[in-house]
């Protein structure tokens, strides 16, 4: 250990300008076994996509790949089955990021910029919903307010709980940056009011984290169960929870047509947020 | 000293920090959705009919099908961790340190399972290894036999909850990958290291603390699984199974409550320590 802090360290001390790797992936057996590993993970997440395209455009899946023909109806039936619960879904989780815009952001907004006593203690407890098993905030919710949950007001509490982390998580670095900050200040001195100052250069300046912030909010809204399966009203169910029990009782086919649906709108959204910079990780 | 200096230019003030009155609305958030239901759970945990008891605890630690849950989650839990670990951290390694295009799709390719909740993972499952499973449907044409129907079994659910972690895994120790100078490994390869040496002596110590917080992730995430483990149990129990069961099948809220404290326990108690260890004062 002391060998490599030593090596370490005489390697900042000589370090001027960033050195491109001599070694390459083909010589350096560390690299080499790497890359079948980095390989080996790619596929394994990204093999069930095409399987779940190949299933649901397939007449009859048991025989095999596109087995009596390739077909749209799965994809169709599969469509009619969950629209519904697509658009209640939809509406939940424009609604849960409503209200972190009114709740997450001024707390961002206050983590960001004040040093205060009890902050470190107020981060920690804002992170707490992610390292709680779903099933246990769920439960705590409706033993505590079990008459919120017909209207569908405790599955956007549930929802509102867990994403909140995520959202205020995004935006918190994104508000303290220091050159956000400067920049604020010349605008003040050239004097811009606060509401000014906040439209035309804090927001444009952390848009990016904006973004993150609300693909996040809105994807781990429509993909969650975990929250979700104690708290849904039997008169409407979110999509996962209708996923679900397709996953249980109706064929391959169709559970697999409803899930390349939920994919089409998961999938590019994953692919935005990473570009963006703002994957961080949730519950399974 | 110049006379120029003192007539420094006029300072039109600071923007002030903000009131603390921002983060009031978080604070009755948390406090009403948060603590007030987990002190609820405490409770209602705890309660008797004749005031305060700790039995409920005595009794899910001492049966045998709750430890059986406890322990088939723990074999779970551990066992996708550290075959993700084993995968990741060579992959992470590589994709951090060739920074070429084809590492950096890969990157973002392995960031898709996050998005994915866990029930739709377990279908996964079933869709490559269930009865018609794309592995057994091969197989059964290719030698007339179904092999690989492994969806409902224990390997089923292992494979379930290796995919949920392995993104996790990648992403925390990418991030300190970044950190490892690239000069002190090839510095060590020069002077004659033998790969494996390099790994003992060089890269793991320097990543231990990245090693330790995404073993602390996958393992409180593995423990709190609820929706792959519901798509793919048929037998197998895990704790969050146990809890839904035990309220909306047993009706039974005393004893959902007490599995889920005990269950938050273990997932934080994770969390905190396993960091902990990762920090603590190396050799």
């Amino acid at each position: 250990m002391s060998t490599a802090t030593a090596i370490d360290d005489a390697n900042r001390q000589g370090e001027s300008a960033p050195v491109a790797p001599i070694t390459t992936g083909h010589r350096d057996p560390i690299l080499a076994v790497g890359k079948i590993c980095a390989w080996a993970t790619l596929i394994i997440c990204l093999l069930p996509i095409p399987v779940v395209f190949a299933v649901s455009t397939t007449r009859s899946w048991r025989e095999g790949f596109w087995a009596g023909g390739f077909t749209l109806d799965w994809l169709v039936q599969g469509w009619e089955r969950i629209s519904g619960n697509f658009s209640y879904s939809l509406q939940i989780a424009a609604i849960v990021l409503v209200l972190n815009v009114a709740i997450g952001y001024p707390a961002a907004w206050l983590l960001a910029r004040r040093r205060f006593p009890g902050r470190q203690v107020a981060m920690a407890i804002t992170t707490m919903p992610i390292a709680i098993p779903g099933i246990a905030l769920a439960l705590g919710l409706i033993l505590s307010y079990p008459t919120l949950r017909p209207g569908g007001y405790l599955l956007v509490a549930g929802h509102l709980l867990y994403t909140a982390p995520f959202f205020i998580g995004t935006l918190t670095p994104a508000l303290a940056d220091g050159r956000v900050r400067d920049v604020e200040q010349v605008a003040m001195t050239l004097g811009a009011g606060a509401f000014r100052r906040w439209l035309t250069v804090t927001v444009p300046q952390t848009r990016t984290a904006l973004l993150a912030a609300t693909i996040m909010v809105l994807t781990l809204s429509l993909g969650e169960f975990n929250v979700s399966f104690f708290l849904f009203t039997p008169v409407e169910q979110p999509l996962p929870v209708e996923l679900y029990s397709s996953y249980i009782t109706n064929r391959l086919e169709i559970a697999a047509a409803s899930t390349m649906w939920f994919l089409a709108l998961v999938v590019p959204a994953a692919v935005v947020l990473e570009l963006a910079g703002g994957t961080k990780v949730g519950q399974a | 000293m110049p006379s120029s200096r003192h007539t420094s230019p006029p300072v039109r003030g600071f923007v002030r920090p903000p009131s603390m009155l921002w983060g009031l609305p978080l604070l009755i958030m948390v406090s009403c959705l948060l603590l007030w239901p987990l002190g609820v759970i405490a409770v209602r945990s705890m309660r008797s009919d004749d005031g305060f008891t700790l039995g409920r605890y005595g009794d899910v630690l001492t049966s045998s099908n709750y430890l059986e849950s406890f322990l088939i989650t723990s074999v779970l839990a551990i066992g996708s961790t550290v075959i993700a670990l084993l995968l990741c951290v060579p992959a992470a390694l590589y994709l951090e340190r060739t920074r070429t295009r084809t590492s950096r799709a890969i990157s973002v390719g392995l960031t898709i399972p996050l998005s994915l909740p866990g029930i739709v993972i377990g279908f996964f499952v079933i869709l490559l290894f269930g009865t018609t499973g794309l592995f057994p449907v091969t197989a059964d044409q290719l030698f007339g036999s179904p092999i690989g129907q492994i969806a409902y079994t224990f390997t089923g659910l292992l494979i379930g909850y290796l995919y949920f972690n392995i993104p996790r895994v990648i992403l925390v120790v990418r991030g300190a990958v970044a950190q490892v100078s690239t000069e002190s490994i090839d510095a060590a390869r020069t002077l004659g290291a033998s790969a494996a040496h390099v790994y003992a002596r060089v890269v793991l110590p320097a990543l231990r603390p990245a090693v330790a917080s995404a073993s602390a992730l996958s393992l409180a995430t593995a423990f709190g699984a609820f929706g792959t483990a519901a798509t793919l149990s048929r037998g197998y129990r895990v704790v969050p199974l146990d809890i839904a069961a035990s309220f909306t099948e047993r009706f039974d809220p005393q004893l959902a409550a007490t599995l889920s404290v005990l269950l938050a326990l273990i997932t934080t108690g994770i969390l905190v320590g396993v960091n902990k260890l990762g920090e603590a004062k190396r050799a």
